[in-house]
C-alpha cells in the first residue's frame, strides 16, 4: 500500500496524559503490548520514512478504538496503530492463516451449501487440532457454524412489501452464519412499513483492514460503494445491523481508504436501531409490542461506540414492556474480529473477555444482547448464555 | 586537600575534555576541573550541527576547510556521536541564485562535496520544505550529539590516566613570579577545598576565559554572544536545513535524535549566567525557520535554550596569535609573561579536536617533549554506529522504560549510576536521553528519583531534588508555552502542585 | 431529537450537570470530545484546600465566599455548594462511598510523601488521613509509585515487593489493579507484607486496589494482613478517577441519558441570542443535535475549553470572551511554583452562570457555564478543582432547568 495515501496525523497534540492507558483493554491484560500512548504518538516520534518497521508489538492492538474515544486531545491512536501494523505486516509478510481469516467471504457460500459437512469438520476435534497446528488458529475457539439456505437465498423467496423502500447491508456473517438476525431485521423493518431490498454487496473489508491489509480492504470498498450509491440515488436509505460493517463503510471507507463516493454514502447509512430511534422520534415507530418478561443485559460493541451514535438499541429495547434490561459495564469483549482466533492471541483475547464475563455475571441475565457478531461469538464462548442481536428480541416482541 | 598534577585543565567542555584525552594519550598526566558537570557551557548548549564547512565557505574558506577536514576525521573516530544526515542549503525566491552559485564554487574550492538539486529533487528528499524553493545544494552536514562526544573523550582520557574534579570551581590562582604556583578550587556540592599544584595550566573555560584570567590579574578582550534555540517535539526534517544565503539569524534546522533544533539568534551579552530567551527571539526563530519548513509555524515546541559563544576580539593586543579565524590559542608567556599558562577559546564544536591538538602541542612544546598527537586517527572507545531512531524504538516492549518519551530503559539509568561517579544525581540527564522528549522529564525524573530511592542512592526527602529539577525544567519550557504545551503544562502542574501538593 | 438539555463536556462538571437534569426526568444528551479528565488527576474531592484543617469547612467556605465575590463558589452560594456535594455523594452508596472527616479538610498522604488537604475521601483512602505510621508498599515494575520515595518525607518505612511470576517487566496501573482483584494475588502479597510489617499500624499502597470493587479488595487485604490498608494517589492514570467516571456514566445511562464520547462538537448553530443545536463532525458525516438549553463544561486547557495560541487565550466553540492576563510574557511566573496569572483566565458569567459580555449582559439566553473554565478561581493553587466542578455543574443545571 502506498504510504502517501494514508492520512496525516498530528501527534504533536498528545500531552502524555495516559487517559488512553486507563482504557486500553490489551495493556491491561498483557505487558507485551506497551499501550496506546507508547505505540501511537510515542512511537511516532521514532518513525522515520524509509526505516524498516521494528514494531513487533503492533499486532497486539486489538483495534477497539477505545483509546481514540478516551483521548481529549484528538489523537487518532488506533489509526496510527493500524497504519503501523500495515507497514509492519507488509514488510514481515502475512501468514496464510491471516489470509484465510480475512477472506472467509470467498468460501462462505460453499461452506454454507455444504453446511452439514462444514459444520461437522469445524466441530471435529481432529480438524481443529490440525488448524491449530498448521494454521495457528486456536483449537479452543469454536469455529462459526454455517447455515443453509443463506440469508440472501431466503430473501430470494421472500416478498417484502412496504410504503417506502429501504436497502439492507446485512454483512457476511448474517448471510451464512446467523440468518435469523437478518430475518428479524427484515421483519422489524417491514413491521414499520418499510419494503426491504438487498443491494448487491460483498464483505465490507474490515477483517482485511484490521489485519493491516489496506489494499484488500480497499478492493472490497470499491465493489460496495457503487452498489450502495445506486441504492441511495434511487431514493433509499441504507440500514446495517452489524456495527462493525457499518462503522467500516460509514467512516473508514472515506478516511482511511479514500474510496470515491464513500462520503456520499455515509450520511445515508444508518445503524438499524439508530434508524428505529429516528422513527420513534418522528412518531412513526411501530410501538405495538407485547410483554417479554426477560432479564436481559445489553453490551455495546466497540464499533458501536466508535460510531458515536449513543446506545440506540438500548433506547428501543427499553420500550418493550416487561423486559428488564441493563447495560453491561465493560468495554471490549476481547475477540477483536479475527484477533481472538489467532493462536498467539487467544489467551489475551480470553483475559480481556474475563472482565466482560465478570460484568455479565454481576448482572446474572437470562440473555445477553449485542449488535456485533464478533461480540456475540465471544460472549457465547465465555458464558454459554443465550446471546442475541437486539433485533431478534424486538422481533419477538412484535405483535 | 592538596593535589598535584602535570597539567591542570580548567573547563569541562568539548575543548577541555579533548585536551585531557589528547594529553593522556601522549602519556602526560592531567587533571580537569569543571565547576559544573561536563558540557555546562556552550558545548552542551548549541544546536548540534555537524558542520561540513558549508556555512562558512563563502565568507571564510579557511574555517570551512578546517571544518570539512575535522568533519572527515570525526566521522571515523567518533562515528557513534554523529548522525550522517546530510544537509541541504536551500534557496528561496528572495535569496537570489547569485549567492548559490558562489556557494557551489566555494565548496568546490574548499573540497566540500556539494551537489546541486532541483526543486523536485529537494522536495522529494524533504517533503516538508517550502514548496517555493528554487533549488538546494546537498552537502555532508550532519548532526552530532555533543554529550556523547564529550563523555567519550572524557572516558578515554580517564582510561589513560586523566582525572576529573566536577562541580568544582577554581576560586583563586596563586602566582609565584612568572608562573602560576597553584590554584585553589572548591567543591560546590560538598564544600571541600583543594589546593592544586600543576606544572602547566590550560584555560579551556570558553566564554568564561576572561573571567578566569582575571584571577591571575590578566585580561583578554572577549565579546559574548547569546545564541537561542528552539526544540520541536518531533523532527520536522531528516536532513540539516540551511538557507543558502550569508549566515544569519534563524536559518538552521538540525535533526537531532527525535527532535529538530532551530537556531539561532545572536545577541551581545554582558554576563554569562541567567540566560533568558525572550518572546521576540522566539518569534524571530519561528518566523525565519518557517520560511524553510512552513509547518514550523504550527509545530509544537518543547523547549528553548541559549548558549554563549565566546568571541575573541582579535588584533586588539599585539601579542595575540590567532591560530585560525575559528579559534584562538594564547601563550600567556609571550603575551603576559606567565610561563605556564595558556588559553584556548572560541572555535566550533566540530573543530574541538583540532583545538585540543594545537593546545596540547603548545603544552608539549613548553614541556620540551615531542610526542605527536594521535587523536586524528585513534577512534573513541565507543566507536560503532550511532543508535538510530529505530534502534531506540526497538527497546519499547523490552523491559522497563523509565522515560516514555525518549525510551530510556531503567537499566540504562542504572548503568550510569553503577559507574558511581555522579556527584549530582541529575547529572544523569547529560548522560542519557532522559527528560529530552515531549514531557521534558515531568514524569521520568519522578520515576528516576523513585529508583534512586529504592537502590539507596539517595535517602530521605527526594522532593528537594525534584523541585530543583522542576525549576530548571521550567526555564526551558516557559518561553514556549502556548498551544499544546500549555495543555501539557496544566497537567504537570496539576500533578505536582495538585496531587502531590509539593 | 430535541433534548431538554445538551451538556458539552464529560468531566466532573458535565457529568454533574447531566445528572442534575436527568434526576428531574429531563431528556439529556452529554457529549465529550474524550472521556473527560477524571482519569488524570481526580482521586478525592478537593473543595478548598486553603481552609485550615482546624476550621469547619462550612465556616471557611462562607468566609471565602465573602472575600471572593467573583469566585465560582460565590456564584453558586454556600447552599448550592453543599447541595451539589450532597448530590454527588449520594451517587456513591456503600461500599465505594465518599466521606469527609468531621466536616473539615483532612490530610492524606500523596505520591511525593507530602500530605494534601482534601475534603471528600473515598473509603479506600480514608485510613491514610489518620494513620501516624504506615508501611508503604510499592511493586517492582510499577514505576509510577516508589515506596521509598513516598516513605522518605513522611519518615515512614517503604518496601518494594517483587512478585516474581508477574513482574519481570513493566506493569501498568490498570494491569496491576486487575491483579489486585484476584484473591490468589492478594494472598501472595499479603504474605510478603506481613513479613515486612513491624510496628506500623497500617499499610499504604498505590491507588490500584481494583476498579470494580475496591472496598472488597481493601477489606480482604486488611483481613489477610491484619492492619488497616489505604490507597495513595499518584501519577495518572488515576483509577479512583476512573471509578468516579464509570459510576456516574452507568447511572446516567441507566437514567436514559444519551452518552456520546470520542467526537468533538464542531459547530454550534445560533439564532439571535439562542443556541439551537450542535454539529458533531465524524468524518465524512455530521450529526446535528438540538436542545432547549445548553451547558458548556469543556474544562480548561487540557479539556480544550480554553485554548492558547501565541497571542491570546480563547474559547473555541462559542467564542465567548475570556478574561485573561495581557501578553504571553505575563501568563507564567518565573518560577514553576508561582501562582501563574494564566490560571485566572476564564469565562465571565452572571450570578446564574450564564456567560456575559463586557457590559455584563448575558450573551445567550439558553447557555450556562460549568466547571473549571469559569473565571475567578485558581483551582490548582486553591486545591478546589472537584468542588468547583461539582458545585457549578450542579448549579448550572439547576439554573438551566428553572428556565
Amino acid at each position: 500500500m502506498d504510504e502517501r495515501t494514508w492520512p496525516n496525523n498530528n501527534t504533536d497534540v498528545c500531552i502524555r496524559c495516559a487517559a488512553c492507558m486507563a482504557v486500553c483493554p490489551v495493556s491491561r491484560v498483557t505487558p507485551l503490548f506497551p499501550g496506546p500512548k507508547q505505540t501511537g504518538p510515542g512511537a511516532q516520534r521514532f518513525r522515520k520514512p524509509g526505516d524498516p518497521s521494528v514494531d513487533e508489538w503492533i499486532d497486539l492492538c486489538i483495534g477497539c478504538r477505545l483509546c481514540d474515544l478516551a483521548c481529549s486531545s484528538g489523537v487518532p491512536i488506533s489509526e496510527l496503530n493500524l497504519i503501523a501494523r500495515a507497514k509492519y505486516l507488509d514488510e514481515k509478510k502475512r501468514p496464510l492463516r491471516d489470509w484465510l481469516l480475512t477472506h472467509s467471504y470467498l468460501f462462505s457460500r460453499v461452506a454454507s451449501f455444504f453446511s452439514p459437512i462444514t459444520n461437522f469438520l469445524f466441530k471435529n476435534r481432529g480438524v481443529r487440532w490440525m488448524a491449530d497446528l498448521l494454521l495457528k488458529i486456536d483449537r479452543r475457539r469454536e469455529l462459526p457454524v454455517y447455515e443453509s439456505p443463506t440469508f440472501r437465498q431466503w430473501f430470494g423467496g421472500h416478498r417484502s412489501t412496504g410504503e417506502k423502500k429501504i436497502a439492507y447491508f446485512y454483512g457476511c456473517y448474517i448471510n451464512t452464519n446467523e440468518v435469523d438476525v437478518g430475518k428479524a431485521a427484515v421483519q422489524v423493518l417491514e413491521a414499520n412499513g418499510l419494503e426491504v431490498f438487498l443491494p448487491p454487496q460483498e464483505c465490507c473489508g474490515l477483517p482485511m483492514l484490521g489485519n493491516g491489509d489496506f489494499e484488500g480492504a480497499r478492493k472490497m470498498g470499491l465493489k460496495n460503494v457503487p452498489s450502495l450509491l445506486q441504492a441511495i440515488r434511487s431514493g433509499s436509505e441504507i440500514i446495517f445491523s452489524s456495527t462493525s460493517c457499518g462503522e467500516m463503510i460509514k467512516h473508514e471507507y472515506n478516511r482511511l481508504l479514500a474510496i470515491p463516493g464513500a462520503e456520499e454514502v455515509a450520511p445515508h447509512l444508518f445503524d438499524l436501531f439508530e434508524y428505529l430511534r429516528k422513527l420513534k422520534e418522528s412518531g412513526n415507530l411501530n410501538l405495538r409490542l407485547k410483554e417479554l418478561p426477560i432479564r436481559a443485559a445489553y453490551f455495546a460493541p466497540c464499533h458501536l461506540r466508535s460510531l458515536g451514535i449513543g446506545l440506540p438499541a438500548l433506547d428501543i429495547l427499553r420500550l418493550i414492556p416487561g423486559l428488564h434490561i441493563e447495560n453491561i459495564d465493560a468495554d471490549c469483549c476481547g475477540l477483536g474480529g479475527t484477533f481472538g482466533f489467532k493462536k498467539e492471541k487467544y489467551e489475551i483475547s480470553q483475559e480481556i473477555g474475563k472482565d466482560l464475563k465478570e460484568a455479565i455475571d454481576r448482572l446474572n441475565p437470562e440473555a445477553v444482547l449485542t449488535d456485533c457478531e464478533g461480540c456475540r461469538m465471544q460472549i457465547r464462548h465465555l458464558t454459554g448464555l443465550k446471546v442475541l442481536h437486539p433485533v431478534q428480541l424486538l422481533r419477538d416482541a412484535l405483535t | 586537600m592538596n593535589l598535584k598534577t602535570e597539567v591542570l585543565i580548567i573547563g569541562g567542555g568539548a575543548t577541555g575534555a579533548g585536551i585531557a584525552r589528547d594529553l593522556s594519550l601522549r602519556g602526560i598526566p592531567c587533571l580537569l576541573v569543571e565547576k559544573g558537570d561536563f558540557l555546562s557551557g556552550a558545548s552542551g548548549r548549541n544546536h548540534g550541527l555537524f558542520h561540513s564547512g558549508g556555512r562558512y565557505v563563502v565568507a571564510d574558506p579557511e574555517a570551512a576547510r578546517e571544518c570539512i577536514a575535522e568533519n572527515r576525521i570525526l566521522r571515523k573516530i567518533a562515528s557513534r556521536c554523529v548522525e550522517e544526515t546530510d544537509g541541504l542549503f536551500i534557496s528561496l525566491p528572495e535569496d537570489g541564485l547569485d549567492f548559490r552559485d558562489r556557494f557551489v564554487r566555494a565548496c568546490e574550492e574548499a573540497a566540500i562535496p556539494a551537489r546541486l538539486l532541483s526543486q523536485d529533487e529537494a522536495l522529494s528528499l524533504e517533503p516538508g520544505l517550502n514548496p517555493d524553493l528554487k533549488s538546494a545544494v546537498a552537502v555532508p552536514d550532519g548532526s552530532i550529539d555533543p554529550f556523547e562526544l564529550v563523555l567519550e573523550n572524557a572516558g578515554d582520557a580517564e582510561a589513560h590516566g586523566a582525572t576529573f574534579l566536577l562541580h568544582t570551581e577554581v576560586t583563586s590562582l596563586l602566582l609565584d613570579g612568572d608562573r602560576v604556583k597553584a590554584v585553589v578550587a572548591k567543591d560546590l556540592l560538598r564544600g571541600e577545598e583543594y589546593r592544586i599544584e600543576a606544572s602547566y595550566l590550560v584555560n579551556a573555560t570558553g566564554a568564561w576565559a576572561d573571567r578566569f584570567l582575571r584571577l591571575a590579574g590578566l585580561h583578554i578582550a572577549m565579546a559574548l554572544s547569546k545564541g537561542s534555540m528552539l526544540v520541536t517535539n518531533q523532527r520536522v526534517s531528516h536532513r540539516v536545513i540551511n538557507r543558502c544565503r550569508p549566515p544569519s539569524d534563524g536559518d538552521i534546522i538540525v535533526p537531532n535524535h527525535t527532535v529538530s533544533i532551530l537556531g539561532t539568534t545572536s545577541i551581545r551579552l554582558e554576563e554569562i549566567e541567567h540566560l533568558e530567551i525572550t518572546p521576540p527571539e522566539v518569534s524571530l526563530l519561528i518566523r525565519e525557520a518557517s520560511r524553510m519548513v512552513p509547518a514550523i509555524e504550527t509545530t509544537r515546541f518543547i523547549r528553548a535554550y541559549a548558549g554563549v559563544r565566546p568571541l575573541f576580539l582579535s588584533g586588539e593586543e599585539g601579542g595575540d596569535r590567532a591560530i585560525s579565524r575559528g579559534f584562538v590559542l594564547i601563550d600567556h608567556e609571550k603575551r603576559d609573561g606567565i610561563r605556564n599558562l595558556i588559553t584556548v577559546t572560541g572555535g566550533k564544536l566540530v573543530t574541538y579536536r583540532l583545538m585540543a591538538e594545537k593546545a596540547s602541542d603548545l603544552v608539549c612544546q613548553k614541556m620540551g617533549i615531542n610526542h605527536p598527537s594521535v587523536t586524528h586517527t585513534k577512534p573513541l572507545p565507543g566507536a560503532g554506529q550511532r543508535a538510530g531512531l529505530k534502534e531506540r524504538l526497538k527497546t519499547l516492549g523490552q523491559g522497563e522504560i523509565l522515560c516514555d518519551c525518549e525510551l530510556v530503559r531503567r537499566e540504562e539509568a542504572e548503568e550510569v549510576f553503577r559507574e558511581g561517579k555522579l556527584k549530582n544525581p541529575l547529572d544523569i540527564l547529560h548522560r542519557t536521553r532522559l527528560a529530552k522528549g515531549t514531557c521534558q522529564g515531568a514524569f521520568c525524573v519522578y520515576r528516576l528519583l523513585g529508583l534512586l530511592n529504592e537502590s539507596g542512592k539517595i535517602r530521605g526527602d527526594s522532593n528537594t531534588i525534584l523541585k530543583g529539577f522542576l525549576e530548571e525544567r521550567w526555564k526551558g519550557i516557559r518561553p514556549v508555552l502556548w498551544g499544546t504545551s500549555v495543555r501539557e503544562e496544566e497537567l504537570i502542574e496539576s500533578i505536582y502542585k495538585g496531587i502531590f501538593n509539593l | 431529537m430535541q433534548y431538554d438539555l445538551i451538556v458539552i463536556g464529560m468531566g466532573l462538571s458535565g457529568l454533574m450537570a447531566a445528572r442534575t437534569a436527568a434526576e428531574t426526568g429531563r431528556k439529556v444528551l452529554i457529549i465529550g470530545k474524550g472521556m473527560g479528565c477524571l482519569t488524570l488527576f481526580s482521586n478525592t474531592i478537593d473543595l478548598l484546600g486553603k481552609i485550615p484543617g482546624t476550621m469547619e469547612l462550612r465556616d471557611g467556605l462562607s468566609q471565602w465566599i465573602k472575600d471572593h465575590p467573583d469566585h465560582p463558589y460565590s456564584k453558586v452560594g454556600l447552599n448550592g455548594v453543599e447541595e451539589g456535594i450532597a448530590s454527588f455523594s449520594s451517587l456513591f452508596r456503600s461500599p465505594y462511598s465518599f466521606r469527609a472527616i468531621g466536616d473539615r479538610n483532612s490530610f492524606i498522604p500523596t505520591g511525593a510523601g507530602h500530605r494534601r488537604p482534601t475534603y471528600l475521601i473515598p473509603g479506600t483512602m480514608i485510613a491514610g488521613a489518620s494513620c501516624n505510621k504506615a508501611l508503604i508498599i510499592g511493586f517492582k515494575g510499577f514505576r509510577d509509585f516508589s515506596a521509598g520515595y513516598v516513605a522518605g518525607p513522611l519518615k515512614w518505612r517503604g518496601t518494594t515487593l517483587s512478585v516474581p511470576s508477574l513482574f519481570n517487566r513493566e506493569i501498568s496501573a490498570t494491569a496491576l489493579s486487575r491483579w489486585m482483584e484476584r484473591e490468589s494475588f492478594r494472598e501472595t502479597i499479603a504474605r510478603d507484607i506481613r513479613k515486612h510489617l513491624k510496628e506500623e499500624s497500617c499499610v499504604g499502597l498505590p491507588a490500584i486496589l481494583g476498579i470494580h470493587d475496591p472496598i472488597k479488595v481493601k477489606m480482604d487485604l486488611e483481613e489477610k494482613i491484619g492492619v488497616e490498608v489505604f490507597e495513595i494517589p499518584g501519577l495518572p492514570p488515576s483509577l479512583p478517577g476512573m471509578r468516579i467516571f464509570n459510576r456516574v456514566k452507568e447511572w446516567l445511562i441507566g437514567k436514559g441519558v444519551d452518552f456520546l464520547y470520542g467526537y468533538p462538537v464542531s459547530e454550534i448553530s445560533v439564532k439571535e441570542k439562542e443556541v439551537k443545536g450542535i454539529d458533531v463532525h465524524h468524518p465524512p458525516a455530521s450529526g446535528f443535535h438540538s436542545a432547549d438549553r445548553f451547558i458548556l463544561a469543556t474544562g480548561r486547557f487540557i479539556g480544550g475549553g480554553l485554548t492558547a495560541d501565541r497571542g491570546s487565550v480563547s474559547e473555541p466553540l462559542f467564542h465567548l470572551p475570556v478574561a485573561q492576563p495581557g501578553s504571553r510574557e505575563e501568563w507564567f511566573g518565573k518560577s514553576f511554583f508561582d501562582e501563574h496569572p494564566i490560571h485566572r483566565a476564564g469565562i465571565l458569567t452572571d450570578s446564574s452562570l450564564r456567560p456575559v459580555d463586557q457590559t455584563e449582559k448575558p450573551l445567550f439566553e439558553n447557555v450556562w457555564i460549568a466547571g473549571t473554565m469559569l473565571a475567578g478561581h485558581r483551582c490548582i493553587d486553591e486545591i478546589s478543582r472537584e468542588g468547583i466542578e461539582i458545585a457549578t455543574g450542579y448549579m448550572a443545571a439547576k439554573n438551566a432547568m428553572k428556565q
